[in-house]
């Protein structure tokens, strides 16, 4: 889905916590918090400072260098 | 020549789209395949389901539900922004670091019907994307 969106250009992150799965299909931009599994990709419920620091954190991967296909592992904690 | 296919985009190629605007007057668009919807709509097959739905831009995560037998539920449960943080986007905007939300996001749901979702779901999907005109696209997949 990722690359199909990025295709008709539209830049595009995804957060994932499955980085190996998301490194096969090589992502423009991915953001993986680290330990966190699939049902928590923003973390803790209610924790809004954490949810917004991983969105940010995905959001600065589209403003920062290019890092095509890679994915970019994070740890929140 | 006569049987000469159209060029495949390799697997091994990373399709780049550079973002040449400021995040502060960018419009944001949410795209999950985690199955979330609105309360109000009908559920995805959790068996398998190649459709794909759209959410109001001005929907809050209390708006939403999911259907899902994949993930680990406990966080999504209590706060949808886990899966699909439209809450938090929304505060971003307020606090001035994004231009905005686009005014409708979308979800997909699991499926192993893989030959439709690449031919079908996933280029309709796109191009109802494209129509919303977002400065970037954020995709979780639950």
């Amino acid at each position: 889905m990722q690359r199909a969106i990025e295709m008709i250009g539209i830049p595009t992150v995804v957060i994932t916590v499955e980085p190996e799965e998301t490194r096969q299909a090589r992502p423009p931009r991915a953001l993986c918090p680290g330990g966190f599994v699939a049902g928590h990709s923003l973390g803790r419920p209610g924790d809004a400072a954490l949810q917004k620091r991983i969105l940010v954190d995905a959001l600065e991967l589209v403003t920062g260098p290019p890092r095509p296909g890679e994915v970019v592992v994070r740890d929140y904690g | 020549m006569a049987d000469a296919k159209p060029l495949e985009l390799s697997r091994y190629c990373v399709p780049f789209t550079p973002f040449q605007a400021k995040l502060e007057g960018a419009s944001i668009c949410l795209v999950t395949t985690a199955a979330v919807r609105m309360k109000s709509d009908p559920p995805f097959a959790t068996e398998g389901d190649t459709s794909f739905r759209t959410i109001p831009g001005s929907a809050s995560a209390a708006d939403l539900a999911y259907d899902d037998t994949h993930y680990d539920h406990a966080c999504a449960d209590r706060d949808m922004n886990c899966l699909f943080p439209v809450d938090r986007l929304r505060e971003l905007t307020g606090e001035g670091r994004i231009g905005g939300l686009t005014q409708r996001h979308f979800s997909m749901g699991y499926s192993s019907a893989l030959r439709e979702l690449r031919e079908t779901t996933i280029p309709a999907l796109a191009r109802e994307v494209d129509r919303e005109r977002p400065g970037v696209v954020v995709l979780t997949g639950g």
